[in-house]
């Protein structure tokens, strides 16, 4: 199997296929982490969408010391962090608070809640994105400080103090509840 | 893996995140549409690859330069000592003397004035010193 490093060799060489196989490789991926992020799946397909055309804008800029997943990580995390900010979209659209969560809506139905709405709920978006590159994407240390653009100390402790709150609420319950107060949101 | 990390894997898995193929077919048009940013390389200034020839200009400057200085210099001719004296210290001194009117002053009649100042201050200074003890005697 080729690797993404030489996916993208391939690409700046000129060969488009080699792009579609990066993105065929990355689409469901930053899809499943964006619509964790964004308002909406709309939002969460604009970002995907806006992300893969700066990694093809800019692929001359990526550094091969680096995974071609900590680079377009990198990108995602900005676009959506843009897009929060409404830099990207402005939005028209009075909030209906009496809609679902996105994410909710995308979550296999299940007897329990899926503990990455509780982590949206209990972490802030750094933390959120820390996590989920942690423990989904299996990210080292040194490579979710690079994508999220942060040291490699707040990294290391925002993981501590994330999975520390998420596991009191996940297991304890009430003194999961306790715990947050304590620790406050991440 | 312990089983807080597997859940969150499974949980993360178990959000539906299908791409349907009018994203797909945007993505992709979008990405024909984009082309790649090249780094300009980084253009060479034309004197670089002339380099050589300006050393060599420089190099031929400053043998025609020592050149001429030896050329122009006169050959050194070896001067007797006693020469060189006449042309360090002019013979005319001895004339010029006369000229002046005699400078010969006593030594005590610069000196004396300066010595009724020192006198002067000496006696200012012991004033001053008594003076300060009559007021340190007074304080204590």
């Amino acid at each position: 199997m080729i690797s993404d490093e030489q996916l993208v060799e391939e690409s700046l060489a000129g060969s488009a296929l080699a792009f579609s196989e990066l993105v065929e490789r990355y689409q469901e991926r930053l899809l499943r982490y964006l619509l964790t992020r964004s308002g909406n799946r709309a939002d969460a397909e604009d970002a995907v969408q806006d992300t893969f055309i700066s990694a093809h804008r800019y692929l001359y800029s990526y550094n091969p010391r680096w995974r071609f997943s900590t680079w377009i990580y990198r990108i995602a995390i900005r676009n959506a962090a843009r897009q929060s900010k409404g830099e990207i979209r402005e939005v028209d659209v009075i909030a209906d608070e009496s809609a679902p969560d996105p994410l909710e809506e995308c979550m296999v139905a299940s007897e329990r809640e899926n503990v990455w709405l509780t982590a949206k709920r209990l972490l802030n978006q750094d933390a959120y994105s820390a996590m989920w590159l942690r423990y989904v994407e299996d990210m080292s240390i040194k490579e979710i400080a690079r994508a999220l653009d942060k040291t490699q100390s707040w990294t290391k402790v925002t993981l501590f103090r994330g999975r520390r709150s998420l596991s009191a609420e996940l297991t304890e319950g009430a003194s999961g509840a306790a715990g947050r107060q304590i620790y406050g949101r991440i | 893996m312990d089983e807080f990390e597997h859940r969150l894997k499974l949980d993360a898995e178990a959000i539906q995140a299908g791409i349907s193929p009018e994203l797909r077919s945007r993505i992709d048009a979008s990405l024909r549409a984009t082309e790649q940013i090249r780094p300009v390389p980084e253009s060479r200034a034309p004197g670089m690859n002339l380099w050589w020839a300006s050393s060599l200009t420089g190099l031929a400057a400053a043998v025609i330069v020592i050149v001429l200085i030896n050329w122009i210099r006169p050959s050194a001719v070896p001067v007797p000592a006693e020469q060189v004296a006449d042309r360090t210290v002019p013979v005319a001194v001895d004339e010029l003397q006369g000229l002046y009117p005699p400078w010969l002053i006593k030594t005590a009649d610069f000196a004396s004035p300066l010595e009724e100042e020192l006198a002067r201050l000496q006696a200012d200074i012991e004033r001053a010193r008594e003076n300060v003890k009559k007021d340190i005697d007074f304080t204590f």
